[in-house]
């Protein structure tokens, strides 16, 4: 490392020096000529060479002339030592340029930048070290990019496994629950158990299939112009939520483009939670902010937890590891997440003031100015 | 008792969807590979055919593909997947209808309800009879559709989308209010069943099928019939 370092200064040194060694030859001739040629306009002692030299110039040159060519001298020095210096100057700067701007656009995310060392000295060095480094990167980030993807596919392939098995058990749950009523109590208790079950299994697994159409990139948005508040009543009303319990805040003839399907998704995914885990009533405010289409659920429960909210949309996420497993999959908030984004927007969860959840979300849209059929 | 022919390759969910659709008052046909069911449509005349798309040989695309070169037979996809691509093949295909594996069987009755209902009379201000669009007839008592004087042979779902856009010329109907009026379903119904039906209806009434004249898109919007 000091041998490195010592090339850098001997480098500089070496530059300087040089410049150095050049200005005083140079100056040093300027300085004898000049002598000789006032000492021979002023013969106190002209010699040989001042008379040749005298000789050369057009006519014998006054004090006024010598002090002028000296002055040109000096300037033609200065110059050639600032163009020496600022060469050196760059030769050693720019690679440090080089390396500050790769370290920036490392810093950017972009892992293929790489350097072109050249020499030996210890810049050269930092520049291979970089490079090593950046492989280093590229390949642990690409390996962790493979695994995640492969751990993704795998829930993926999964998930379509237990489609078949499930899809012959679905099927039958009617039949089965059609003829509970001529079981023995006990045969009844267990076949309301399985139908039960095999409903649970089939949402995780759907539920499983749609998010990994999210990681696979495959999830389409279908949009189209809607009446926001027939689909959120829509929404509630299939899903028997009405009057006291859930009510609606939205201007008539607020309309967005919308997937209806995933805004279904999203609307159900939030009012369902508020009702399972707020108390009613539960509000449903949808109106446009600036470009946006905002649409707010909250209840009047006990609100989020602190520690859990920043977890909340995260996969299989419980905010007490103790509570018994609900109805869901799990991954509902994700899933309203994911669907929120490929629309373009987002969904943030909080708690009012008063207390109570509050569920936000925006999606990105022109105002509206054509008219719903 | 509608016959419904379940073409499905996996013996346990074979047996399963047959025992609900019995269960539900339907006759059952079912077959396991591709070849012996449009064998068994060409014996038997199904009302409705129940196929699955991952079938050994044939699969379900190229068997819809198939069955709609003699058939109109309405046609629901059981798609394993579910993936868009796959919904997309199977609409393009000739299906009129989809179904997600592991089915519902009231989601799997109130389909097949939607598609074995009969043709019947359109809400519409327009008197029965023969519409004439140019070249294009629809005769809206006799069911009938000719273009240039010649049968056109269109599916239940084609011919009551047909009727339903005829009978509103001029207007423009969303996606929506046609899945609520053709199809029958509520307003989650997918949207790309209206548009695949579009495809295959602008595919047989139009002069070009890429430059509509009669069945024209309104961005955003939905479809306008009309000259």
């Amino acid at each position: 490392m000091t041998a490195r370092h010592g090339s850098l200064q001997q480098r500089l040194l070496r530059g300087f020096v040089g410049v150095g060694l050049v200005s005083a030859v140079v100056a040093s001739a300027a300085t004898i000529i000049g002598f000789l040629v006032v000492a021979n306009q002023h013969p106190i002692g002209a010699n040989r060479v001042g008379r040749r030299l005298t000789g050369w110039l057009p006519s014998t040159p006054s004090t006024q002339e010598v002090v002028l060519a000296l002055t040109g001298i000096g300037f033609l020095l200065v110059a050639l030592a600032v163009t020496t210096a600022l060469s050196i100057a760059q030769r050693v700067l720019r690679p440090v340029g080089d390396l500050a701007h790769a370290a920036d656009r490392m810093a950017t995310g972009d892992l293929s930048v790489r350097l072109e060392p050249e020499g030996n000295d210890e810049i050269a060095g930092v520049a291979r070290s970089f490079n090593v480094m950046a492989d280093n990167l590229d390949r642990s980030v690409s390996t962790l990019q493979q695994l995640e993807s492969t751990a993704r596919r795998f829930a993926a392939d999964v998930s379509h496994e237990l489609r078949t098995p499930l899809a012959a058990m679905t099927a039958v749950t009617d039949v089965l629950s059609a003829h509970t009523p001529g079981m023995s109590a006990e045969a009844a208790r267990a076949t309301r158990l399985v139908v039960s079950e095999i409903g649970h299994l089939d949402r995780l697994v759907s539920d499983l299939i749609e998010i990994s159409r999210f990681d696979a990139g495959t999830a389409r948005l279908d949009a189209e112009l809607v009446d926001v508040r027939a689909a959120i009543t829509s929404s509630l009303e299939i899903r028997g939520w009405r009057g006291e319990e859930v009510q609606v805040e939205a201007q008539p003839g607020l309309t967005a483009h919308l997937d209806l399907r995933r805004f279904d998704v999203v609307v159900a995914n939030l009012v369902g939670n508020a009702v399972k885990y707020g108390r009613p009533p539960v509000l449903v405010a949808a109106r446009r902010e600036g470009g946006d289409l905002v649409v707010e659920v909250t209840d009047h429960g006990p609100g989020i937890a602190q520690q859990a909210l920043p977890h909340l949309f995260e996969r299989f996420y419980k905010a007490d590891a103790a509570r018994a497993r609900s109805d869901g999959s799990g991954l509902g908030l994700a899933i309203a997440l994911e669907n929120a984004r490929l629309h373009g927007g987002d969904l943030q969860a909080g708690n009012r003031p008063g207390g109570g959840a509050v569920f936000r979300l925006t999606l990105p849209g022109e105002a509206e100015a054509g008219e719903l059929r | 008792m509608p016959q419904i022919l379940l073409i499905e390759d996996d013996p346990h969910v074979r047996e399963g969807l047959e025992i609900a659709l019995r269960h539900l008052g339907h006759e059952v046909l079912a077959r396991g590979d591709g070849e012996a069911g449009i064998a068994a449509i060409c014996a038997y005349e199904p009302d409705v055919v129940v196929l699955d798309v991952m079938l050994p040989g044939a699969d379900g695309f190229e068997v819809c593909r198939r069955v709609r070169a003699f058939s109109a037979v309405p046609i629901v996809m059981l798609t394993a997947r579910s993936d868009d691509m796959d919904v997309v093949a199977g609409l393009e295909a000739g299906a009129d209808d989809y179904l997600a594996k592991p089915v519902q069987p009231r989601v799997l009755e109130a389909k097949l309800k939607a598609v074995l209902r009969r043709v019947g009379p359109t809400t519409t201000t327009q008197p029965a009879g023969p519409v004439v669009f140019g070249d294009l007839v629809v005769d809206r008592a006799s069911l009938v559709v000719t273009k240039g004087g010649r049968h056109l042979d269109l599916t239940p779902m084609e011919l009551r989308l047909l009727l339903e856009l005829a009978g509103n010329p001029g207007l423009v109907l969303s996606r929506q209010q046609l899945l609520a009026s053709v199809w029958g379903q509520d307003y989650l119904g997918d949207s790309r069943l209206v548009d695949a039906c579009v495809q295959r209806l602008r595919a047989k009434i139009e002069d070009v099928a890429a430059e509509p004249q009669l069945l024209r898109t309104v961005r955003g919007f939905g479809y306008r019939f009309g000259p």
